[in-house]
């Protein structure tokens, strides 16, 4: 006797969206049309990409333990992405801009180009750069340094639906990519995918952020989401189809567990590793729901997640 | 999958003689296949009408408890694949390995400290759900008292296997604290069904394939063993991730009566990310071979997040909590009543050590921003909830701390209050309240 389980087929499949162009060498991800990572069932023509987050300004706010690996790197963009793509294997880095916020450090847009530049310089990987979070700071050094790097692919980190209409414009003006921010919430996704299409943004040049919650804070949350997404795209929902990106190394490293030493010591074990292992944790269940594409901090998480993704996708791309 | 009215139909006898109180057969059927009937109401259905409709009314996986008393531990009956359709039914549990190499004077000290571990985080208590003790020829006599030990604790007994003989030896003296016996990889079943099926154990099989594994559990039930899990194969993480799926969803499906049973999953030292596919896709047992916390934190914090209901985040009861043994003069704060959010605070105030009271508001389970975001924690609902907490009746002073997130709402709050009431912003991050009672606490505390 044979059993069979019938192998699930599906009328929609992900897009396929390309990062980077210009002097980079553009890197795509998405394509697949089955569940995540179901690859014994489906055609996934493209394995997810795994970036690093890097700063443009010593970031006070990382714990020691993710700090190290980063010595002599932090605040210093073009070394850090060298040693991000060289010494660590990253596919992709993300430049976050931490200093252009007014609370830390106020840099400007000027200064904002100025180490993107230094990025772009340094490595040939796509890049992806995020703004300093919500609020009309975000859109002045996002959209400055859209044109001023324009042609590159980059990846723009990110629109809102209260707050989108300057970043679409310079992704279409400029050729870059857009991440399309939401909640946790399927139905803003979506909204806001919309308003980016009426935008005249290609959605062939949208990744959706679903808002990450990390191991322990939410993480469930953006595991369900996300698994309701994809059901949603590969049910044929073309406003839902889009690769899923996920900051999964901010949200771990923010974790109470990942920064204490706990008590009794033989029941918490040792912090460094309990701190890259979370992020682990917080990496894999996001990949089963759906993520195409991973920004870590830690650079022995992002050899694990790698060793498993090779081993998932031998024969891929 | 459940019966339709109308093969139901096909199965009952067709007489309409209204025994069961319904007009007709059809009538009776479609109540059946509703769920709001059951078959003993009708005195002339056939036994292949009732063997048929009790299959499919049982749940598609079976329940198996493995160990005896307050710590025993219950897997499988999962109805559903994705965590948002339903919440998943029961949490997997976690065995730690204790193996040969541990000398006969530490069994006892080891199982003293993992049976007293208990963690708790944001409502659930984390602890070591059992032992799985393993098997070595070398050394015989260490299985039997290593599983006596842990079954003296109260603790749930897997036993991995090296040989029928010393299996035997391990299992016998704890047969009624219902222990797992686990096979090595490859062996020859029979011996060990026999030998589940005489003591009345639990039995772990499996199998190079999916067809292997379905055909070898439904052996050792025919054999007489009921309680049984299954071991996919795979020795890379997508073999077992696809194997994990498939014996979840053909037995969803129930496609084949030996893949109704709960899986089990061995992780070897340092393969933490086996644990993380485990726990996220099915696994009901993990025997894990790392004892660190580093891997177990993560692990239970995972194994919490995919087995809460995706519809009710954890709550608190509402009210005023003591922290220490505080007094009229103790600082007093307000937090919403998310498990986790009370958790995190409560942990954190716990470490200061400054005696306080912490006042939980009813903010439909939400953190403290997503209830502000979402108009459940405004102004005047936070000063609503303290006033029928009557929060003033345990403080001799008016000052009430607010999270920082929410400083925007200090103003409506202390309008909210009036009675002198004074609002004062703590920090954002509950890990600063310690600084936040040393340096603005201190001075502008009420004297
Ligand atoms: C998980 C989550 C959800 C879950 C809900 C989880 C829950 N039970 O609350 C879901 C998916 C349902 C959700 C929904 C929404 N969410 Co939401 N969500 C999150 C997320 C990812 C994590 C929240 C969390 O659990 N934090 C952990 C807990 C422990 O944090 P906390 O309660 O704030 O407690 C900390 C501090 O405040 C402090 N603290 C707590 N109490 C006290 C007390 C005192 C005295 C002091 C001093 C300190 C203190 O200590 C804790 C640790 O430091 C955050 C983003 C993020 N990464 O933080 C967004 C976030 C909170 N959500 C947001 C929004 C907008 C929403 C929605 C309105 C979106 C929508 N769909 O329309 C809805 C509203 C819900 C509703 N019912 O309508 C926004 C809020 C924006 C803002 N600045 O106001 C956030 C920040 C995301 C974002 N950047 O856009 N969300
Ligand atoms: S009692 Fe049985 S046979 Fe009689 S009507 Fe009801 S279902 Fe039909």
């Amino acid at each position: 006797m044979t059993l069979t389980v019938k192998p699930k087929t599906w009328p929609g499949a992900i897009r396929e969206v390309t990062l980077g162009a210009g002097s980079r060498q553009g890197l795509t991800i998405g394509g697949g049309k089955g569940l995540p990572l179901h690859t014994f069932e489906a055609a996934f023509p493209r394995r997810p990409l795994l970036a690093l987050e890097i700063t443009d300004v010593d970031p006070p706010r990382w714990v020691d333990t993710v700090r190290a690996p980063w010595d002599g790197a932090l605040g210093r963009p073009d070394v850090a992405a060298k040693r991000a793509v060289e010494e660590y294997g990253a596919d992709v880095v993300m430049l976050h801009l931490v200093g252009t916020h007014p609370d830390r450090g106020d840099r400007s847009p000027a200064e904002a180009v100025e180490a993107t530049r230094q990025v772009l310089d340094a490595v040939g990987v796509p890049l992806i750069v995020k703004g300093p979070g919500g609020g009309s700071r975000q859109n002045d050094v996002l959209v400055r340094v859209a044109e001023e790097c324009r042609g590159e692919g980059l990846v723009l980190h990110s629109a809102a639906q209260e707050d989108y209409k300057s970043l679409a414009a310079v992704t279409v003006a400029y050729g870059h990519v857009l991440v399309a921010e939401s909640p946790i919430d399927l139905n803003i996704a979506k909204q806001l995918n919309i308003l980016l299409s009426d935008a005249n943004v290609d959605m062939d040049r949208v990744l959706i952020d679903p808002m990450t919650g990390g191991l322990g804070y939410g993480l469930e949350y953006s595991y369900s989401v996300m698994q309701r997404i994809r059901l949603a795209a590969l049910g044929g929902d073309r406003m839902l189809n889009a690769p899923v990106i996920c900051l999964v190394g901010e949200e771990a490293w923010k974790a109470k567990e990942v920064k204490v030493d706990g008590t009794p010591a033989a029941v918490w074990g040792d912090r460094a590793r309990r701190g890259v292992q979370w992020e682990i944790a917080t990496a894999l269940p996001l990949l089963e729901a759906g993520a195409d594409l991973l920004v870590l901090r830690h650079p022995e998480a992002l050899a694990e997640v790698r060793r498993v993704v090779d081993g998932w996708f031998v024969a891929g791309s | 999958m459940a019966l339709t009215g109308l093969q139901i139909f096909k199965l009952l006898p067709n007489t309409n003689c209204k025994k069961c109180g319904c007009p007709t057969c059809l009538a009776f059927a479609m109540k059946l296949a509703a769920g709001k009937e059951s078959l003993d109401k009708c005195p002339d259905a056939s036994p292949e009408a009732q063997a048929a409709l009790g299959a499919a009314s049982a749940p598609p996986i079976r329940a198996v408890t493995i160990g005896h008393g307050e710590r025993a531990i219950t897997v499988g009956e999962e109805t559903v694949f994705f965590r948002h359709e339903k919440t998943f039914v029961h949490r997997p549990g976690f065995f730690r390995v204790l193996d040969a190499s541990t000398p006969a004077s530490a069994i006892e000290d080891r199982l003293t400290d993992w049976s007293a571990i208990r963690i708790d985080r944001a409502g659930e208590v984390f602890r070591v759900d059992g032992i799985a003790v393993v098997e070595s020829p070398g050394s015989p006599e260490f299985a039997p008292a290593a599983a006596q030990a842990a079954a003296a604790h109260g603790l749930p007994v897997a036993i991995l296997a090296a040989t029928t003989k010393g299996a035997a030896a391990a299992a016998e003296p704890i047969k009624d604290r219902r222990p797992l016996i686990v096979p090595p990889a490859g062996a020859d079943p029979g011996p060990f069904v026999a030998l589940a099926a005489r003591l009345g154990a639990a039995l772990v099989v499996s199998g190079a394939d999916l067809d292997s594994l379905a055909a070898a559990a439904a052996d050792a039930a025919r054999a007489g063993v009921a309680d049984i899990l299954l071991e996919p194969p795979g020795d890379d993480l997508a073999t077992l991730h696809k194997h994990l799926t498939l014996v979840r969803r053909g037995a969803l499906e129930r496609i084949h009566p030996g893949l109704a049973y709960p899986v089990f999953l061995r992780v070897g030292a340092g393969e933490f990310s086996k644990a993380v596919v485990g726990t996220s896709t099915f696994a009901s047992i993990m025997a894990v071979a790392d004892s660190g916390g580093e891997t177990w934190m993560p692990l239970w914090t995972l194994r919490q997040n995919i087995y809460t209901d995706p519809q009710q985040p954890l709550r608190m009861d509402p009210g005023i909590y003591a922290i220490g043994e505080p007094t009229g003069a103790s600082p007093l704060l307000v937090t919403t009543n998310f498990s986790l959010t009370y958790f995190t605070v409560s942990t954190e105030l716990d470490g200061v050590g400054v005696a306080c009271y912490l006042a939980v508001v009813d903010a439909e389970g939400l953190s403290v921003l997503t209830a502000w975001s979402a108009g459940k924690f405004s102004g005047d609902r936070v000063g609503k909830a303290l006033r029928e907490l009557k929060a003033a009746e345990h403080v001799s002073h008016r000052t009430i701390i607010i999270p920082g997130y929410v400083a925007v709402i200090s103003g409506e709050l202390e309008d909210a209050l009036g009675d002198g009431w004074q609002v004062l912003t703590g920090p954002q991050e509950a890990s600063d309240i310690g600084p936040f009672f040393r340096d603005v606490w201190e001075t502008a505390r009420p004297k």
